[in-house]
């Protein structure tokens, strides 16, 4: 790839920083890619937001507790997704999580976990399975009044994804574009490498070994205690990932790294293991074929992450030095 | 259900909602008001980025299909069927489509404006109802053609100006209306941005294809792109049309061969004398996009997803005592600032109903379909289409001559009634 230069360029969206880096050959038109990959986050956003009262998903969650509503076909396909996450994970990963979160942010403004009293009733209307879909009309319908949808979860790698697919059909054959150093999602590779660098850095105060992670059209997600918005955690706040089930801390691992396909899985993969916990977590991985992720145990521990399926690292670098 | 053939629908189920006859977007998007036999077949001339925008929005209104797509650039084609989830008949003549789509009750034009015309035209005489982007046409003769073209057809024509449908707008007009700011002598509005305006083009031959946003055979550049909306809110507080425009800008910023200015200032006065002021660049952010309302008792400002009221201070203005006489004035050297600083306080925002909640968008997607399938006339209708397109190109003729343009002099003075 003669003639290309490397450009970057990050804004904030979603509530985190995103950042595009691309190979393109002149300021000027790797300026026109940052602004359509810009404006397709936007677009993401402005369609998935809880935040925003006129998103989609905003009108979905005030309208599907009364009655069926139509959606768009990105839309209800992504609803579906989720769903079958849902299935696949047996509920460790969940889209329906809006009551509990909101439970957990009240009770994080009073610097205290919520009480079980406090969230039974969000538990009543928390469930995926609860989230009926109609494939014919395109059509939600909560079984359960008061239902409430957060993407948080998976928005941001869905965003991702939809903007390694803008760029690749103008063109471009080498991005990485992360979202809050969480998320990464490559598009080919730089040139002459065998991937795109990233470092995960070892778990609090542990003396192990730093990671490197080398991503060619793949995508990683870490969650964990630390900026990981996106989680089943509180808008804005850090750690204390909640399993869906019972609203409660999942507390196995201190962080969880997932490697998938796509960002989309990524992302949903880190917080469905983080819940999932060490007994569960190799057989939920099973159901997700090109997927694999580090568990680092809980707090207090010194032991290195559990490596499932993780690739090997020797073999990827051996492969740099050959390119 | 076909609606080449005349469907005289009840209007009466129409009178539910505001005064203004908009259903609240419960009742517009509600699934149980539409029976089966209620789809819609929708055309797409020109999707595009806001093609597809739109598209995807009227796919959130139950019984609508996208029953075909038209574009010359065929990499669009791909593009309209990822938005539809189907294999969406496609094609490149757009009367071929109109032709073989016996299927079509209305279409969407959103191609470059110099092209409405032809596309909207041929749509209504085929017997279609039309969604037509903003600004409805290019020229004042297009705009007439318009015009006549919805009037033989006997069709309904929405104009893509979504502003008229945000609840934040219509309860700014409403209450601006019942005078709670006073008498309104001026709008400004701006929309500022920085970036060249540059689309990436794949191969140079496509240059004027994709960036013709950047050349006056297609465009009406910054004031009919960035400016349409704020001048159809104007248009609809002040009630009226203006009646003559000074404009002014050039190519100041961006030296790649583009036509269309870079930045543009534009003063538009009204029959009774209120002015109507538009600046758009596109080398600084920071204004973005507003539209401030100065009445003699108070402001109202206006964004893309909120608004906010502000009320001038309270003057008391009655004849008092003349006990200061014997007393007398002090005098001292102070003088103050205070009066003429910049107000930056809070003002008082505008709250929409949860039931009003959505977005403008899809309300007036949704608006549209309720008009096909009640036989309504949309609340944009091709007046508030023709009235600011009109005052567009004429806006254009006046920046480029760097001159005043009277609208008198330009525009048929038949082409409709006066306001009721």
């Amino acid at each position: 790839m003669s003639g290309l230069e490397l450009f970057r360029q990050a804004r904030d969206a979603m509530g985190t920083e995103f950042e595009i880096f691309l190979y393109a050959p002149e300021a000027g038109g790797a300026g026109e890619l940052f602004e359509q990959a810009f404006a397709e986050v936007e677009r993401v956003e402005s369609n998935l937001s809880s935040f925003r009262a006129t998103s989609e998903l905003s009108r979905i969650n005030r309208e599907a507790g009364r009655g069926e509503v139509t959606t768009d076909p990105e839309t209800f396909a992504l609803l579906r997704l989720a769903g079958d996450y849902g299935r696949a994970t047996g509920g460790a990963f969940d889209i329906t999580v809006g009551s509990l979160i909101a439970v957990w942010a009240a009770a994080r403004r009073q610097a205290r976990r919520p009480s079980r009293l406090e969230l039974a009733p969000a538990l009543a209307t928390t469930g995926w399975r609860h989230l009926q879909l109609g494939a014919a009309r395109r059509t939600v319908l909560f079984a359960v009044p008061g239902l409430t949808l957060d993407l948080g979860a998976i928005g941001k790698g869905y965003a991702l994804d939809r903007v390694a697919r803008l760029l690749a059909s103008a063109g471009v054959e080498s991005a990485l574009i992360g979202s809050g150093q969480s998320t990464y999602r490559a598009l080919g590779a730089p040139p002459r490498r065998a991937g795109w660098r990233i470092n995960l850095d070892p778990a609090d105060g542990s003396s192990l070994r730093p990671r490197v992670q080398w991503l060619r059209n793949g995508a990683l997600s870490t969650s964990g205690r630390g900026p990981a918005a996106g989680d089943h955690a509180a808008p804005g706040e850090a750690g204390h990932i909640f399993d869906p089930r019972h609203g409660l801390p999942a507390t196995a691992f201190s962080r969880v790294t997932a490697l998938a396909d796509d960002a989309t899985e990524a992302d949903m993969l880190s917080t469905a293991l983080f819940v999932a916990g060490s007994v569960a977590a190799p057989a939920l991985l099973e159901r997700f074929p090109g997927s694999a992720a580090l568990l680092y145990p809980g707090a207090g521990s010194s032991q290195g992450p559990q490596e499932l399926r993780w690739p090997d690292e020797d073999r990827a670098s051996s492969e740099l030095q050959r390119a | 259900m076909n609606r080449r053939e005349l469907i005289r629908v009840a209007a009466a189920a129409a009178a539910a909602g505001t005064s203004r006859g908009l259903l609240s977007p419960r009742e517009s998007l509600a699934a149980t008001r539409q029976a089966p036999s209620d789809r819609v077949n929708l055309g797409v001339i020109g999707p595009g980025s806001r093609g597809k925008y739109m598209m995807q929005r009227f796919l959130r209104v139950p019984g609508v299909r996208i029953a075909a797509v038209c574009d010359v650039y065929e990499p669009r084609f791909a593009e309209a069927r990822e938005v539809t989830g189907e294999s969406t008949p496609v094609y490149r003549d757009y009367r071929e489509m109109l032709d073989r789509q016996a299927d079509l009750d209305a279409v969407l034009v959103a191609t470059p404006l110099s092209m409405h015309v032809d596309h909207v035209v041929a749509s209504l005489d085929h017997g279609l109802h039309v969604y037509g982007e903003k600004a409805m046409g290019f020229t004042v003769d297009d705009c007439s053609r318009i015009v006549h073209a919805v009037r033989r057809s006997d069709r309904r024509f929405q104009v893509g100006q979504q502003y008229r449908y945000a609840p934040w707008y219509r309860q700014a007009v409403d209450r601006i209306a019942a005078g709670e700011i006073g008498r309104v002598t001026h709008i400004y509005a701006y929309w500022h941005r920085n970036y060249n305006w540059r689309r990436p083009v794949p191969d140079p031959s496509l240059e004027r294809l994709i960036n013709w946003r950047l050349y006056r055979e297609f465009s009406g550049g910054l004031l009919a792109e960035l400016g349409s909306h704020h001048l159809d809110v104007a248009n609809w507080i002040f009630g009226e049309m203006p009646e003559r425009v000074i404009g002014n800008g050039g190519i100041d910023f961006y030296d790649d061969g583009r036509e269309t200015f870079d930045n543009v200032q534009a003063v538009y006065t009204y029959p009774s004398g209120a002015k109507f002021l538009f600046s758009s660049l596109i080398g600084n952010h920071k204004t973005g996009f507003q539209i401030v309302v100065y009445g003699t008792g108070g402001t109202v400002e206006l964004t893309l997803e909120d608004g906010a009221f502000y009320y001038e201070p309270a003057r008391n203005n009655s004849a008092i005592p003349e006990e200061m006489l014997a007393a007398g004035a002090n005098t001292s050297p102070t003088l103050s600032t205070a009066g003429d600083m910049p107000y930056r306080g809070d003002g008082r925002p505008i709250e929409v109903p949860a039931d009003e909640v959505g977005d403008p968008n899809l309300l007036a997607a949704a608006g549209f379909i309720e008009c096909v399938r009640e036989n309504r006339r949309p609340f944009a209708d091709e007046r508030v289409g023709w009235e600011t397109a009109v005052s567009i190109a004429l806006g254009n003729a006046a920046a480029y001559a760097g001159d005043r343009v009277d609208f008198a002099d330009h525009l048929p003075t038949d082409l409709f009634g006066s306001r009721g």
